[in-house]
């Protein structure tokens, strides 16, 4: 009954959550990223076929895992902020990812009192081909040959650790993105649904997607 | 002493630990739906309105226009729903004239969910936005909290439970528009029977591209009262009147004052 | 510039029946009687060089360093109002700073000048404020190469090979057309540079000055903007007095023939 507290980690009320398993891979061509298309509130599946992979600009895509509402609106300021940039470089250059994640950084980071957001941020751009960046929820930032998070990452890190090779060709990347997102929807309660990946090459954007009967084996 | 008084906060604080939370607005617990079909699309809604247990009102309208070919069903607050709608639909008419353009319904989206987001999920609107525009037909929904979903239908409020399992069994792919509003329709049905929240009828909007919008109040009114089986109005002179006593409570009394003639009182003007 | 403003002069964002704003042109005025500044594009960088005129002997020698360094890879050298310039650079730190904070990588030498140039336009607009007495010449090097700018009181802002500006800059001018920019380098710049100034100097003969280079490229300065090391330097000015003396001789000596026949 005395002094007050407050406990500042569980979602808001009735807040619609990404309980996730989201990945993303740098492989020869470029960088693919992965997720599951669960969402839920509570218990209840809100949605079952849910697009986390958003896009923010031609070739530069972020997973979103954490509060449904945060990091829509995170993604479509990092949108917005990414315009206003690409509109001042020549006509013919296009945004480097990094700048895309260094934007998500800044607005995770200042805003992290009032933010639920697990991001990865990836992309293909000419200078740098495919970079991946993980930014996890105090709104640090760090670069990585692949990054995996949400609720159902934690069950495949070692699984990725002993598996990961770097300069993987395309099927293969494709692979390992499909066996251990397979994998963490097994195992986590609020992952699942399809698998979505988008490819992000030198060619541009291709998604894919992969049906429970597809990825369970 | 000027200024906040925070001195009960913490015996609501403890209150609440104890159970005793505090009063809750008004809210709907409603049953909406939406649903794409060749062509166009459409939302339904049931129409009672509850103030806790009680049914606040039998035969209100949850389907609000945002546009002329924009419509939304609404579940959660109701006072919330009504005015976040009211205001976007306001908003969006501006931008549409302001932009010379037709409204489109991811403008209408994004306005809404930018305007729940910076509300923090205080504005409990839930909302189902469908509608037809230069772009095609669209159908989306939007949590108070300002995260949107895309689908080929949706379902929404306390009743969207029941609604989903008639939505997850019947729905098939480019579907007529007939089967669709059946389908809607039926899914507010099973809200309505399943769902204490939900009730009375089924008001639907079909929007269609290259049509106008169709609003249909009250499709179907499967809860209309019967007839009462007799009459329980009393017959004149049941009640014997024993005493009769009429007395005026009110003098009224009448004075009329007169000033000289008319032409020598009238005003003086200044030259 | 003859005609005399009749009352259109007085203020900033009134203009005259002829279309012009004087007080820009005034601005202009404040330049032309400024030390020089001129600035260089080469193939593997810039070099910027001004003309510091000393006015007491008080001064400590190479002290009051008038070219200034906006960030780590962009530098300016500018003529006029030296407090408006300093102004100007204080602004283009606050812009190249706010690039990076947002974007964590340094700004483009033409992303930078789009916002000065805005900034400096802003004052030609309202009647509260004058527009910046100086001249700025902005060089630096990004990602896409070695860039070189002239940005003027009235906002105008232009890429170049080579810019002058100040009181010699017609002399400096039409030496720096001379060049062939596409090879030449910068270590070879900074000796025409010092030539150039030298010779701009000419006309302001009466009164000492001392040279002041910076420069800035990827092979010899890493992509710094940072002066030019004292001996490179020296160097320069040796080679441009002995220039320099030549001329005079060429002056001195009435008989062309007998000097070409000295040079081959």
């Amino acid at each position: 009954m005395n002094g007050i507290s407050v406990d500042i980690n569980h979602l808001k009320k009735g807040e619609v959550n990404l309980g996730t398993s989201i990945m993303a891979v740098k492989f020869k061509d470029g960088v693919i990223l992965g997720a599951d298309s669960r969402t839920t509130t509570g218990s209840y599946i809100a949605n079952r076929v849910t697009d986390k992979l958003t896009q923010i600009h031609d070739t530069i895509y972020c997973c979103r895992s954490g509060s449904a509402a945060d990091t829509q609106a995170v993604a479509d300021m990092v949108k917005y902020y990414l315009q206003m940039y690409a509109s001042q470089l020549p006509f013919d250059e296009k945004p480097q990812t990094k700048i895309a994640a260094n934007i998500f950084q800044e607005i995770c980071y200042n805003n992290k009192d009032n933010l639920t957001a697990g991001i990865i941020c990836a992309g293909y751009d000419k200078v740098n081909k495919g970079t991946v960046y993980s930014i996890p929820i105090g709104g640090s930032i760090h670069q990585q040959e692949y990054a995996i998070a949400g609720s159902g990452s934690t069950f495949v890190y070692g699984w990725c650790n002993e598996n990961f090779k770097p300069e993987m060709e395309r099927e293969e990347c494709v692979d390992f993105i499909k066996t251990a997102l397979a994998e963490a929807i097994k195992w986590d309660g609020s992952s699942g649904g399809v698998i979505r990946m988008v490819v992000l090459t030198e060619a541009g954007v291709e998604r894919l997607v992969y049906y429970p009967e597809d990825y369970q084996k | 002493m000027p200024g906040l008084s925070f001195d009960n906060y913490q015996r609501n604080h403890f209150l609440t630990t104890r159970g005793y939370g505090q009063p809750t607005a008004t809210s709907t617990g409603t049953t909406i739906v939406g649903c794409k079909f060749k062509g166009g699309v459409v939302i339904a809604a049931d129409t009672r309105a509850t103030a806790g247990p009680i049914v606040a009102d039998k035969n209100c309208e949850k389907l609000h226009r945002l546009a002329p070919k924009i419509w939304c069903a609404g579940a959660g607050t109701a006072a919330d729903t009504e005015m976040v709608t009211q205001l976007i639909a306001s908003n969006l008419e501006l931008h549409s004239l302001h932009q010379n353009s037709q409204p489109r319904v991811i403008t209408a989206l994004t306005m809404l969910k930018q305007h729940l987001f910076k509300y923090q999920g205080h504005l409990g609107a839930y909302l189902i936005v469908a509608g037809v525009d230069p772009t095609g037909a669209h159908l989306l929904s939007v949590q108070a909290h300002g995260s949107t979903d895309i689908g080929q239908y949706q379902s929404l409020g306390s009743g969207s439970l029941a609604a989903m399992a008639v939505l997850e069994s019947h729905w098939v792919p480019d579907m007529s528009k007939e089967d669709a509003m059946k389908l809607c329709a039926d899914a507010i049905e099973s809200g309505i029977w399943n769902d204490l929240g939900s009730g009375s009828n089924v008001d639907l909007c079909v929007m269609e591209v290259g049509k106008d919008a169709e609003l249909y109040r009250n499709h179907l009114t499967p809860n209309v009262r019967s007839e009462k089986a007799r009459s329980y109005k009393f017959a004149r002179g049941t009640t014997a009147v024993l005493r009769e006593s009429i007395r005026d409570i009110l003098d009224v009394e009448e004075t009329v004052i007169t000033f000289g003639s008319a032409s020598v009182d009238a005003m003086e003007v200044d030259a | 510039m003859t005609s005399i403003g009749t009352g259109y002069d007085l203020s900033n964002s009134v203009f005259s029946p002829d279309g012009r704003n004087f007080q820009v042109e005034y601005a202009m005025k404040a330049v032309e009687n400024g030390g020089t500044s001129i600035g260089l594009k080469c193939k593997d960088g810039i070099v910027l060089a001004v003309e510091k005129i000393i006015n007491s002997k008080l001064l400590v020698a190479g002290s009051n360093k008038r070219i200034q360094t906006i960030d780590r890879h962009i530098g300016v050298a500018y003529s006029g109002l030296l407090p408006d310039g300093r102004h100007f650079v204080n602004r283009g730190r606050d812009e190249a700073q706010s690039f990076k904070s947002l974007y964590k990588s340094a700004v483009s030498v033409p992303h930078l000048m789009d916002r000065l140039g805005i900034y400096v336009q802003n004052y030609t607009c309202y009647n509260s404020v004058r527009p910046f007495g100086i001249v700025a010449i902005v060089g630096g090097v990004d990602e896409n190469g070695p860039h070189l700018y002239m940005i003027e009181p009235s906002g105008t802002c232009w890429g170049y090979t080579g810019a002058a500006t100040g009181k010699g800059r017609q002399t400096a001018k039409s030496e720096l057309e001379k060049l062939n920019f596409e090879e030449l380098t910068v270590r070879e710049a900074i000796k025409v540079a010092a030539k150039i100034i030298d010779q701009a100097h000419e006309d302001n003969k009466d009164k000492d000055y001392e040279l002041e280079v910076t420069w800035c490229s990827l092979e010899e300065t890493g992509g710094k903007h940072v002066h030019v090391p004292e001996d490179l330097l020296q160097e320069a000015i040796k080679l441009a007095k002995e220039d320099d003396d030549d001329d005079d001789d060429e002056e001195e000596d009435d008989d062309e023939e007998e000097d070409q026949e000295m040079e081959t």
